[in-house]
């Protein structure tokens, strides 16, 4: 008989591969709607979310600032790539730079910013680490709304016209974005499963579980964070970037503190213990945003006149009992269901799961 | 449970598999639209600054719905309970849903993906307010088969700049709005130097636009302006920056939403009461009630138009009142929130009847270019759009002025004909957008300056104001 | 050599001396220029146009207007009082429990609706009031009815979300982040309820409180001919009550020793006997109550409406993050400190450069951060 963990392990990857067969095929036989609006969306999202379970799961820090990155690199690409003059935008800067480079400079300036605001956040631990993050991203948005020579308030708009050659046109083949936005998910997934296991991923382990005891073997602590939150930023460029050619436009409601919340209720219902909990998690939140809209909750609106304004409470609902009932989110669920199927009744025992430091992280399953 | 065995540890997979499969078919094929009706969706602000026009919006274009094409409400007292029997052209007019949105370009991108993508619209009515119309035409300019006739944003941009061939605004923007006011206070106060307050985005640069535009064409001077951010808490600091009294012969004030009242509160708490011949400003000053505090100091004060013309004495204008009471009694009729939607519903139905149902590019082609307006007096009624799809319309100036109680109430001034989204030939698609120092303050010749009608008891005279 | 003391004479100063002192130089050198620049080098702008870099709106303190430095000061101050309200609060409860309890500015916006709605009640106007028409008590029972309700409001959150799941941090931020969720959007779809005729009910639309009318007036300060307004001074003295008060709660009575004990060592005040649930549940009872005291107070001043919870929020985070968790004396540097900042740079940055204000809020943090990860009186650890 094998192990548990490769039977656990075997059963996923057949899965996996079953799932990305599926979505492979996606534009023949899904409508237009869902393959551009519910799982290019699922794929982007779910990118930055990686990031946060990154840099949750396996360094300990709970970002909040993903999103606000996500949207400084779309900033970024969106000043720089859009033209001023007749038959141009308005609003911005207005470069009118190479797409190409556009983009390279795009996400290495959100890798360097996501670098100095990790580097302030460097010292600080778990519920301070929460906060400063969080106050990451309304600055951020405070700044994109108020600083006009971005684009202010209104969008900058009509950047997926401005794609790298490589890219092509979006505008006339969305698909094209549909599959190279499932390649960089992929990408970042097998990028992140691979950097867990360089010295670096083990050493951030070490900071998530004991920083003190890794700082006393001679590891620069602060520095290891802030390489980490950079990788995070990195990510999130990655998102921001793909994001910008999908809406075409980006507006400081790109970076407000809903989106933010939004990208964490999508971890938290994907399950921010293992990584492919971003895309679970980012496909069931964009699912429920887009059926559960037009639902009136009675009694929660007394004759309130609000289409759909209750959609917030929903969400919140649902996140609340998440995180009370089960704070694996539905990777959580699965694991169990797992360990239920394969007659496992002890703890987890996959080597793949991610140990959770208990009084951080959500409590992990079984315990 | 036992261990898995053999083929039920393919099974499983396979299974799991089929079931993910077989859902995407299914919510694709719900996803996917079947009917040969007329889709039209009505999108309007239920949240931020404007979130208490929502049902306004609606409610007015449903009126114009229900006295063109037959629609039947099923709740008088809220319009976004829907309507029924709507028939334009041959087709079945069918409201696919309502948009929400709040002031944001984010949220107004989002819903406009869920009613013309996921439930298939073919026609928007709306938005409402400026930078979600930026938004909304940019993504026009992309969906050429989509057709968007504005509800009642005020941004220069989706008719000026980007002006798609299938956006339409039967009304005029923010800065045609005040046309006329910088003149009548240059003649009536003698204002000849003055200081304008504004929100820091692209809304209340268009409408400050049209103040400086006017103020400076007749020979006033902008001496400073000021932007305090959008979402400021506390004005004090910004209002310093105004000069003070001394300094200037008044202020002009374009900062809305949740603004107005505590921008005047900090103006009134630094620089002492508020002297009614010095102060001016845009159609957010109309919004009293808001400010009660302040509004009886404004009691004399000229301010901007919103399109719209409450209390003309006028019967197209009186026909539209009593539409919109037999509509919708609750929804108050004469205001451009509701007017505006109406506008644009009655020109859809107008536009469905001359193509037969036809959506799409035969729609745009149909939209009409002329259309009778309740608030147009020139040109016998009829309100005509420009080459780029926006109108050219009358306008109307307001004062402050005593009314029932002792409260401040409203009434028309000045009537300005004509005035069209170049404003002159300040603004042109060339030139940039109105910004923090768009346009400059020059002296030119506006076609309307010195043609100022008064306005006397809601009854337009031929006396021009001096 | 390095390890010579700096008090022994003839030594030679070395790197690491140099290592010590320059992030202090640095401050201290930009604080210089920032003062000389304010008070000396700064001009009034051209009539056309933004000028240069030393262009701000209100000119140099010493040469051009004296009277908006004081004013200014006093902008901030009275900014200051306020926040420090809202954020002692939130500081109290975070320092005693470790709870981020990110539905404080949620509460906040409840907080300033419920007040809005008493004073309707009690005023029977309709929309905001005219201030002569408001008297003392008018305004004062909506801020005590508003605290209390906030107040209930927030212990019933602790005792049935946030009680069973004590030193799981993160877990527990989650929890107020959906309760934030949750409440924001109850708020828009239930507030304002008391609105003049023909306008729409809900949709968390601006309303506004008055202060009571004795307020409104200018109290002339004979210095430099500044006037200040009498409001925001009424405002700056609430402040300051509210934090005598609780430094005489925490200071001098036996719930608020017990208190500090818990913010200081948590698992020993347990241990020693002190029912720290009902230490726990008090705190958050007067964390939240301080919460809607505080909204009453920006209602009057500035109005309420949805958004708020956000722009507080951040508020409450700025001035904690800055000032360190769970010290009365922390929140109110951090109050002051932000305010000050947020209302100078308001002020005093170039014309040119004046919407990046909001860079200096994050400079701040910044700031403060490199040098005292837990803020400037907070606790290490």
């Amino acid at each position: 008989m094998r192990s548990l963990a490769s039977r656990r392990a075997s059963i996923e990857a057949a899965l996996g591969i079953g799932v990305l067969a599926v979505v492979c095929c996606g534009p023949l036989f899904l409508s237009d709607f869902w393959v551009n609006g519910v799982m290019t969306q699922t794929f982007i999202f779910g990118i930055a979310g990686a990031g946060i379970i990154f840099l949750s799961s396996y360094g300990g820090m709970l970002s909040l600032a993903q999103s606000a990155l996500m949207g400084v690199a779309g900033y970024i690409l969106g000043n720089l790539v859009t033209h001023g003059g007749a038959g141009g935008e308005s609003k911005g800067l207005l470069l009118g730079w190479d797409p190409t480079a556009s983009m390279f400079v795009a996400i290495a300036c959100t890798i360097g910013i996501g670098l100095v605001l990790g580097a302030v956040a460097a010292r600080s631990f778990g519920i301070y680490f929460l906060m400063l993050t969080l106050t990451y991203g309304v600055i951020a948005y405070y700044f994109f709304s108020q600083v006009t020579d971005f684009g202010g308030f209104s969008p900058i708009a009509s950047i997926n016209v401005y794609t790298p050659v490589f890219v092509g046109d979006i505008l006339g083949h969305p698909d094209k974005l549909y599959y190279i936005s499932l390649g960089v998910a992929l990408a970042v997934y097998f990028l992140i499963l691979y950097v867990v296991r360089t010295p670096f991923g083990i050493a951030l382990q070490g900071v998530r579980d004991d920083p003190l005891r890794v700082s006393s073997l001679g590891y620069n602590v602060p520095l290891l964070r802030t390489l980490a939150f950079g990788f995070g930023a990195f990510l999130s460029a990655l998102a921001g970037v793909l994001y910008v050619w999908w809406q075409g436009q980006i507006a400081p409601g790109d970076v407000y503190l809903g989106s933010t919340i939004n990208l964490l209720v999508m971890v938290v219902i994907g399950g921010i213990a293992r990584i492919e909990g971003a895309w679970i998690g980012a496909f069931a939140f964009i699912v429920i945003d887009t059926y559960v809209r037009d639902v009136e909750v009675p009694g929660l609106s007394l004759g309130g006149t609000l289409f759909g304004g209750t959609f917030n409470t929903i969400i919140g609902v649902i996140f609340l009992a998440i995180v009370v009932i089960s704070p694996n989110g539905l990777m959580g669920l699965w694991d169990r269901l797992l360990d239920l199927l394969l007659g496992n009744r002890g703890g987890p025992t996959a080597p793949e799961a991610v140990p959770t430091r208990a009084e951080e992280i959500p409590a992990a399953p079984g315990a | 449970m036992r261990y898995l065995s053999g083929r039920r540890r393919i099974a499983v997979p396979v299974v799991l598999i089929a079931l993910i499969a077989g859902s995407f078919f299914t919510a694709s094929a719900l996803a996917r639209s079947s009917a040969k009706v007329v889709k039209v969706a009505i999108m309007s602000d239920c949240k931020g600054a404007f979130g208490f026009a929502q049902e306004q919006g609606i409610g007015g274009a449903q009126a114009a719905f229900g006295q063109f094409a037959g629609g039947i409400p099923k709740n008088k007292n809220k319009p976004s309970a829907g309507m029924s029997n709507i028939k334009a052209g041959g087709a079945t007019v069918q409201i696919v849903g309502y948009g929400c949105g709040d002031d944001s370009p984010a949220t107004a991108l989002k819903e406009v993906r869920r009613l013309m993508q996921q439930l298939n619209a073919d026609v928007l009515v709306g938005p409402l307010s400026g930078d979600e119309a930026v938004a909304i035409a940019n993504w026009a300019k992309t969906h050429p088969t989509k057709t968007v006739i504005i509800g009642t944003a005020a941004s220069q941009d989706p008719t000026m700049q980007i002006a798609p061939k299938n956006v339409f605004r039967y009304y005029g923007d923010g800065a045609q709005w005040n046309a006329g006011l910088g003149e009548i206070v240059y003649k009536k106060l003698h204002w000849r130097k003055a200081a304008i307050i504004m929100d820091d985005y692209s809304f209340a640069w268009t409408s400050a636009a049209g103040i400086i535009a006017d103020f400076c064409a007749i020979g006033g001077q902008i001496t400073k302006r000021v932007f305090p951010p959008l979402n400021t808490t506390d004005y004090s600091s910004y209002v310093r920056q105004l000069p003070p009294p001394s300094q200037v012969d008044g202020y002009f004030w374009v900062v809305g939403g949740t603004g107005t009242g505590p921008a005047l509160k900090a103006f009134e708490q630094a620089y002492g009461p508020i002297d009614p011949k010095k102060h001016s400003g845009n159609l957010f000053l109309w919004f009293l009630t808001g400010f009660q505090d302040v509004a009886p100091r404004l009691i004399g004060s000229y301010v901007g138009g919103f399109g719209i013309a409450p209390g003309l004495n006028y019967g197209p204008a009186k026909a539209y009142i009593a539409v919109m009471k037999k509509y919708y009694p609750k929804i108050t009729a004469e205001d451009s929130f509701t007017l505006n939607y109406y506008r644009g519903a009655h020109a859809l139905v107008v536009g469905l009847n001359g193509s037969r149902g036809a959506v799409g590019a035969a729609l745009q082609a149909k939209l009409p270019r002329a259309i009778k307006d309740p608030y147009q007096l020139s040109d016998g009624g009829v309100l005509k759009l420009d080459s780029r799809r926006n109108a050219i319309q009358d306008q109307y100036d307001m004062q402050i002025v005593k009314g029932a109680g002792g409260k401040p109430a409203i009434t028309l001034t000045g009537y300005v004909p004509n005035v069209d989204q170049t404003f002159g030939g300040t603004f042109a698609p060339n030139k940039p957008a109105p910004s923090r120092t768009f346009p400059p303050c020059v002296k030119k010749k506006l076609p309307w300056q010195g043609k100022i009608k008064v306005i006397k008891n809601g009854k337009v005279t031929n006396q021009v104001i001096k | 050599m390095a390890t010579a003391t700096s008090s022994s004479p003839g030594r030679r100063y070395t790197r690491s001396d140099v290592k010590r002192w320059w992030p202090w130089a640095l401050i201290g050198g930009v604080f210089l220029f920032v003062v000389i620049y304010i008070l000396f080098l700064a001009e009034l702008p051209p009539a056309i146009g933004t000028g240069d870099w030393r262009s701000t709106n209100s000119g140099s303190a010493v040469f051009d207007s004296p009277g908006t430095l004081l004013t200014t000061f006093l902008d901030a101050i009275t900014f200051a009082a306020w926040l420090f309200i809202v954020a002692s609060g939130f500081s109290l409860i975070f320092g005693l429990m470790r709870v981020v309890n990110m539905a404080h500015g949620a509460f906040y916006l409840l907080g300033g609706y419920i007040a809005y709605e008493i004073q309707q009640a009690m005023t029977g106007q309709g929309f905001s009031i005219p201030s002569s028409e408001v008297n003392t008590w008018e305004w004062v029972l909506p801020a005590l009815v508003a605290a209390g309700c906030i107040a209930v409001v927030g212990l019933g959150t602790q005792q049935t979300l946030l009680r069973w799941n004590q030193g799981q941090d993160l877990r527990q931020a989650l929890i107020t982040i959906a309760v934030s969720l949750i409440v924001a959007d109850q708020i828009i779809a239930h507030f304002p309820r008391a609105v003049p005729a023909g306008a729409q009910q809900f949709g968390g639309n601006a309303v506004s409180m008055t202060w009571p009318g004795w307020t409104d007036q200018r109290l002339n300060l004979h210095v430099w001919g500044v006037e200040y307004s009498l409001a925001r001074l009424v405002m700056l003295a609430l402040g300051v009550g509210v934090g005598i008060g609780l430094w005489l709660w925490l200071y001098r009575t036996r719930t608020g020793m017990v208190i500090r004990a818990g913010v200081d060592d948590r698992d020993m005040a347990s241990a020693l006997g002190i029912n720290i649930q009902w230490t726990f549940a008090i705190a958050f009872f007067v964390g939240s109550a301080l919460a809607g005291f505080g909204a009453a107070v920006g209602a009057a001043q500035s109005g309420v409406s949805q958004g708020q919870d956000v722009q507080w929020l951040l508020n409450s985070l700025v001035v904690v993050i800055v000032g360190g968790m769970g010290s009365l004396l922390g929140a109110a540097a951090g109050a002051i400190l932000y305010a000050t900042v947020f209302t100078f740079a308001a002020t005093y940055l170039p014309v040119s450069q004046s919407q990046y204000a909001i860079v200096l809020t994050f400079a701040l943090i910044a700031l403060v951060l490199a040098f005292r990860p837990q803020g400037l009186f907070g606790k290490a650890g």
